[in-house]
């Protein structure tokens, strides 16, 4: 298998309540900006794969109406979901054709345009085929539950989960593509009005809408381009494991299986890794993940948080954009933004949101509910400059 | 598994799900049904299509108890688009070792009372209502105290 390297990235502004442009342009722009960062020429690109969630919006081969009026038809493009995961699935497909030899560069994107075709105050749930879905379970009410079990097992309070939500907010403040910019207070976060009883409004991501691309290559293009090299150290893919058992619901099996295997592939472990975006849907989700990925041990998100172990100045900083919590979750964009933010930090261009010395960092998302598994999919991709 | 769903009368009601929730026609108490498998005897709750774990397709209904702990649970007030709020929601352990998750039928004003490791137990009660006005009928967790004397 042959390396691989980040050779361009483009985003969109995270547009909070109203896209001002149609699913279609969200993903043109963010290819346009890709493109124009790699310093190639649209056909140049000799495969697309695309992130988008077709169940929200009723798109149908979306990733060709995004790229062939932008010439780049002829090539192989595929249309891949599974939630959440969707454009770091994208990811993980164009670099294995870049790995495999098939492509010199393929090109990943993302996008989701929620507010085009969501009625705002319902909840995401797993669809109907699931039984606990069936119940009335949403994507918010099983993090809730995630969240009281964790306050029930280590004694974490409210208080501690809204400190997730104000670090991260103070993180949003210094990015610009991020629509919250006012610093969030503990107080506030607390007393929000609730969604799902332990979590909050102010616990839970906003819905936005975002379009992100990806471009991959060889070593040999990636210096020919004169890029800065950024390869993709481990790019790692899992499934949920169906169980009717009594799991632990504050132990997430599927995110600390694929940190272990990403770190294998990789060749590091996590005293290694400088910064991560993680997949915080919801607040709790940061301690959770934090010690699944083996940052601290388990039990122990809270006081790696409060000493400031996932901060600035910290062992790895966590969600230096803001994560999805302060920059909102595009839902079939989020893989995608994230591998294109983190590039950024990897080249030292990510301006105020800089975290120092960043070598090493890993994007984490995961996906979907069907019932019986931690999550349906986990993505993690470690990227090294 | 077949349909997810089947007609029962003419009353605009059908029950989730007739293969892995039982409501006897003589009145007695409704149940859930877990499936054994015979090469590995593994239980899996509701049933599948063929074991997980060894790939046998042969099973036995394995009839579950009716009450069980509460491990976990949430209060939404954002449901699904078509239900109502507040709508609690939990998982059940039974002693079989299976955890189900149902929602947790009592009244708003009762639902602060819910707590962690509290028994409950299955009953049956309406889970949704479509907008043509088809209940969906199924299992719903009540406690065991309030669910005396049956529904
Ligand atoms: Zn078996």
């Amino acid at each position: 298998m042959r390396d691989v390297y980040i050779i361009g990235v483009g985003m969109t502004d995270y547009y909070y309540r109203k896209s001002p442009m149609s699913d279609v342009s969200l993903g043109q722009v963010a290819v346009y900006n890709a493109l124009k960062d790699a310093g190639i020429k649209n056909k140049q690109v000799q495969s697309v794969y695309t992130g988008e969630m077709p169940g929200l919006s009723g798109s149908i081969c979306f990733g060709q109406q995004v790229a062939i009026t932008l010439g780049m038809g002829g090539v192989p493009m595929m249309n891949v979901e599974s939630a959440c995961s969707s454009s770091a699935l994208a990811v993980n497909l164009a670099a294995k054709d870049v790995a495999a030899g098939v492509t010199d560069i393929s090109m990943a994107v993302g996008v989701q345009n929620i507010s085009a075709h969501r009625t705002s105050g319902t909840a995401f749930s797993p669809d109907l085929n699931n039984p606990e879905a069936m119940q009335g379970l949403t994507m918010p009410g099983l993090y809730s539950m995630r969240a009281r079990r964790y306050m029930e097992n280590f004694g974490a309070t409210s208080e501690d989960i809204a400190l997730i939500c104000v670090k991260n907010r103070r993180h949003a403040m210094n990015n610009p593509r991020s629509q919250f910019h006012d610093p969030l207070t503990v107080e506030q976060v607390v007393n929000a009005r609730s969604i799902s009883e332990p979590l909050t409004l102010l616990m839970s991501c906003p819905n936005v809408d975002a379009g992100a691309a990806v471009i991959v290559a060889t070593k040999e293009k990636a210096m020919q381009l004169g890029t800065k090299l950024i390869r993709i150290l481990a790019s790692e893919v899992t499934s949920g494991i169906f169980t009717n058992g009594f799991r632990d619901m504050t132990w997430m099996e599927i995110t600390a299986r694929g940190a272990k295997e990403a770190y294998e592939i990789a060749g590091i472990g996590p005293e290694d890794i400088d910064m991560v975006e993680c997949h915080d849907a919801f607040a709790i989700n940061e301690f959770l993940y934090s010690e699944a990925m083996g940052f601290c041990g388990h039990g122990e998100g809270v006081e790696f948080l409060r000493s400031g172990g996932s901060d600035y100045g910290g062992k790895v900083v966590f969600s230096p954009r803001g994560g999805l919590l302060s920059c909102g979750h595009p839902t079939g964009a989020s893989g995608a933004a994230q591998i294109v933010e983190m590039t950024w930090q990897l080249r030292n261009e990510a301006g105020a949101m800089q975290v120092p010395d960043c070598k090493t960092a890993m994007t984490h998302v995961t996906g979907g509910g069907v019932y019986g598994t931690n999550n349906s999919v986990c993505t993690i991709n470690i990227l090294s400059s | 598994m077949a349909e997810k769903t089947t007609k029962v009368d003419e009353q605009k009601q059908v029950i989730y799900h007739p293969d892995f929730f039982k409501i006897p026609e003589d009145g007695g108490a409704p149940y859930l049904v877990a499936s054994k498998c015979r090469n590995c005897g593994q239980l899996w709750f509701p049933n599948l299509r063929a074991c997980p774990e060894c790939w046998s397709d042969a099973f036995d209904d394995a009839p579950m108890e009716r009450a069980g702990k509460l491990y976990v649970y949430t209060i939404s007030n954002v449901p699904q688009p078509g239900l109502k709020a507040p709508l609690a929601f939990g998982y059940v352990d039974f002693p079989n070792g299976i955890r189900v998750g149902a929602q947790i039928d009592v009244p708003p004003e009762q639902m602060k009372d819910i707590r962690i490791g509290m028994d409950l137990q299955v009953e049956a009660g309406v889970i949704r209502e479509d907008k043509d006005g088809v209940k969906t009928v199924s299992y719903v967790f009540r406690p065991v105290a309030a669910s005396k004397g049956g529904k």
